[in-house]
């Protein structure tokens, strides 16, 4: 089955500055991809050149077989970074417009924006001009409007940000919704949970270049597995174990007393390394042990460590 | 095409709910109707009855200034008659008016007014008129007198002292007491005092010694001069309307006096100051015969600023319009969605016909009041009215006037789009836009100057800059401007709109995305300018 996206060597300037540099990724039918980088790394400007809002410097976009969105853009939805709607509209004239515009006649549209206002907890708004709604309902309204028209490609950039935690269920709900409808969603977030709750495939960003595409059991990958133990012994049996690539006392924090005098490590491992063994050699040595913590990284941990420095180099800029 | 027509309707539909359509839609005609309602009402029932004391020791000016305010309340009475009979009249009698005499504005002569009083005033007029006027018309009502002599309160003796009477009035002329008149107590708005020795202080340009007549104010200090002068005392200042007709009946009735004494034949000077020759005006452009220059022939001339003003209203309210919804969806972003639906151009036309449709549905709505008002008025009231509705039906002033309001909504949409597209607030559009009002003020400036030389070189040369060619060719309308100057600048002006459009397709989808500052307009025509990537 061909890609529903496919970006080939897409890069974009705006002047001199290169905000999208040489980036090459495509995303299968029917997956949820998450579209994961710091502030300013590219992801706005990479989405609206998928959208053909944009024209890229270089490269090519090929979006379920065409290569223009406008000429698919009947079967494309898209919720935009910043949210807004027509003041005085009402919310189901607003979905229904925008499902008009996609396509739709004017009584399915209106019809589907009743149904979808329903469906997610927006009955009783329907007829308010949408300055009349909350932040958090006013977002949803324009995600319905996106989405009114059931298309099989959908690209949300930052669809929770400023959504209290039900709403931003309702969001993921809206989400899994399509997803089991076989639609193709791609959306970008900072908030890593989400991703990884929702995503099949999360695609990585930085200063405008593709850092990481992959699966999240890929993401956490990258990062070393870590072993937390606690012990008031020597640790000098494991620290010669051929696995451990790092071990390091962890500091104690204010107000926190170790039992008996007893010390922290957090122990690196070797990719594909067993933490039991870790277990197995305490035990051997007769290294007894007051905690043993083992974890896998977040994909929050995976973010930081990748993008940590450019993050912060970019929220300078 | 179809996208464009769902922004369009949307537009429309949206426009139409707000508020500020319908307060334009309902403004201009209100004040058309106040225009036109305002002078009526005012001569009917704004204006009091004003009561005025009249002292006169020298016993001699009295009679002539009553009778002189008298015969000026006749030519109202006579003026009316003829309004009562132009509109109560039988189609076929249209004769009525002329048989009073009055000039084709319905205003009285000299002569008409003295042959009026003559043949026994009012009664004996409505007498005449009877047979030519409707079965069902109402019984004629005099209009009100404005001025009504009043006596002095018993506590004032009219053979004192000026000075003393001045004092004894000053509290009723101030409204702190009030006069009695017919048993009921009225407002005094007035006082003449004429001194007994008048006669010697009349200003004859032989001698040089004598005082002037002359008027005091209340706030006037009295002077020594002021008390052998005819005194005229009123708080009022702002109406001079009594104050010159006693003024004038008291020197015509002096002048009077002043031929008699010098021994010179009063009927003869009345009837050389009513000699005269016959004016026509003529205009060689009209039909042979019907060359004289009518009212209505100055209502034609003018009444295309009318249009002029309708326009730039029009085209300004509109614009506006369309540079606030345009940053509405830059600020909030709603652009990006639009954009991911159609494309720029299909965007800019949706918002552009929209828009001209909320105008032309505007203009429809003020051209119907317009006809509206001026049919109800022509009927009767309104002389001016009927001319004005004559001129509408009889000349090419509308089917110009939607061609000038399309072109010219369409070359300043352009420019609005272009602005509405780089700014993201009301504010960052104001630097703009004060530049584009400035820019748009000519044609009001000018709108007065045109029609007085409607294909005079200014007129021309503003007719062929495009920005002004929709007014001012407006605005010569009536002139019947040369071929070259009617067909040239239309084709300029088509060319310059598609122009306009065609690079504010290219800075609108620049601009429409960007955010932060809004460039220089050197940046933005550089963008206009710039081949497609």
């Amino acid at each position: 089955m061909s890609a529903a996206l496919q970006l080939s060597n897409v890069t974009k300037f705006y002047g001199t500055f290169k905000a999208v540099d040489d980036v090459t990724f495509s995303v299968e039918p029917g997956c949820i991809c998450g579209f994961l980088g710091p502030n300013g790394a590219g992801k706005t400007t990479t989405i609206r050149i998928i959208l053909d809002i944009l024209k890229p410097t270089s490269g090519s976009v090929t979006l379920l077989g065409h290569s223009s969105a406008l000429d698919v853009r009947q079967r494309i939805g898209y919720l935009p970074e910043e949210k807004g709607l027509y003041k005085k509209m009402k919310a189901w004239s607003v979905i229904a417009y925008f499902a008009t515009l996609k396509g739709l006649n004017r009584k399915t549209a209106k019809r589907r924006a009743y149904e979808l206002l329903e469906r997610y907890g927006l009955k009783d708004f329907g007829n308010k001009p949408t300055d009349a709604l909350s932040k958090g309902m006013g977002q949803k309204v324009q995600m319905l409007a996106s989405i009114a028209h059931d298309p099989e490609f959908v690209i949300l950039d930052e669809p929770f940000s400023g959504l209290d935690p039900v709403n931003q269920q309702v969001m993921e709900e809206i989400i899994h919704d399509m997803a089991k409808r076989n639609r193709t969603v791609i959306f970008s977030t900072h908030v890593m949970q989400h991703a990884e709750r929702l995503c099949d495939r999360v695609i990585l960003m930085a200063k405008g270049k593709k850092i990481f595409d992959g699966t999240i059991a890929e993401a956490k990958r990258v990062l070393p597995r870590r072993v937390r133990i606690e012990t008031e012994d020597d640790i000098a049996a494991v620290r010669r174990m051929t696995d451990v690539l790092s071990i390091q006392q962890v500091e104690k924090t204010n107000g926190e007393v170790h039992k008996n005098g007893s010390s922290q490590w957090e122990l690196e491992l070797r990719e594909n390394a067993d933490p039991q063994a870790v277990l197995e050699l305490c035990f051997d040595n007769k290294i007894r042990l007051r905690s043993f913590n083992q974890s896998e990284p977040t994909l929050h941990d995976v973010f930081v460590r990748l993008v940590g420095p450019e993050a912060k180099e970019a929220s300078f800029r | 095409m179809k996208f464009a027509m769902l922004v369009a309707w949307r537009e429309f539909a949206e426009s139409t709910k707000a508020k500020g359509f319908w307060i334009s839609i309902f403004l201009m005609p209100t004040m058309l109707f106040f225009s036109i309602q305002a002078p009526i009402w005012l001569e009917q029932k704004a204006t009091p009855v004003r009561y005025y004391a009249l002292v006169d020791q020298s016993k001699t000016l009295a009679p002539a200034i009553e009778s002189a305010l008298e015969k000026n309340y006749q030519r109202r009475v006579l003026e009316a008659l003829g309004e009562y009979s132009r509109r109560y009249s039988a189609p076929q009698s249209n004769s009525a008016a002329n048989s009073l005499g009055l000039d084709n504005d319905g205003e009285a002569t000299t002569r008409s007014l003295d042959s009026f009083i003559a043949k026994g005033g009012k009664d004996a007029a409505l007498e005449r008129l009877k047979p030519q006027l409707k079965s069902d018309a109402p019984a004629f009502q005099s209009p009100r007198r404005p001025y009504q002599v009043v006596n002095l309160p018993p506590d004032i003796t009219p053979d004192s002292n000026l000075p003393a009477i001045a004092d004894a009035l000053k509290p009723y002329l101030r409204g702190d007491k009030q006069i009695e008149f017919n048993g009921q107590p009225v407002a005094l708005s007035a006082a003449i005092l004429i001194p007994s020795d008048i006669e010697s202080k009349v200003v004859r340009p032989q001698t040089n010694h004598a005082s002037r007549f002359t008027h005091h104010a209340l706030t006037e200090t009295n002077s020594p001069a002021s008390l052998s002068t005819i005194q005229f005392w009123s708080i009022n200042a702002s109406d001079p309307r009594l104050h010159d007709d006693i003024e004038h009946a008291i020197n015509s009735e002096i002048r009077q006096r002043e031929y008699a004494t010098r021994g010179l034949d009063v009927t003869a000077i009345r009837q050389v100051e009513q000699t005269y020759a016959p004016f026509a005006t003529l205009n060689p452009k009209k039909e042979k015969g019907k060359e004289a220059v009518s009212t209505a022939d100055t209502v034609r001339q003018w009444a295309p600023s009318a249009f002029v003003y309708l326009l730039w209203l029009a085209i300004f309210v509109i614009v506006q319009m369309l540079l606030s919804n345009t940053i509405e969806e830059k600020s909030n972003r709603i652009i990006e969605v639009l954009l991911s639906s159609v494309t720029p151009g299909e965007l800019m036309m949706g918002k552009l016909i929209g828009i001209a449709a909320i105008g032309m549905t505007m203009i429809s709505a003020w051209m119907l009041a317009v006809f509206g008002i001026l049919s109800w008025k022509a009927g009767g009231a309104s002389v001016l009215a009927g001319q004005m509705l004559g001129v509408l039906k009889s000349s090419n002033l509308i089917p110009l006037f939607s061609v000038y309001f399309l072109l010219g909504f369409l070359m300043y949409a352009g420019f609005i789009l272009s602005i509405g597209s780089v700014c993201n607030t009301i504010k960052e559009a104001q630097s703009y836009m004060s530049v584009l009002t400035i820019v748009m003020m000519v044609p009001l400036l000018t709108m007065t100057f045109i029609p007085k030389d409607p294909n005079g070189g200014l007129a021309r040369l503003l007719s062929w800059i495009p920005l002004y060619t929709p007014f001012t060719m407006m605005n010569r309308a009536a002139a019947d401007p040369p071929l070259i100057d009617l067909i040239g600048t239309l084709v300029l002006l088509v060319g310059t709109t598609a122009i306009a459009l065609w690079m504010t397709g290219k800075i609108f989808r620049i601009g429409i995305l960007r955010t932060g500052q809004p460039p220089k307009i050197v940046e933005m025509i550089r963008w206009a300018l710039r081949r497609d990537s």
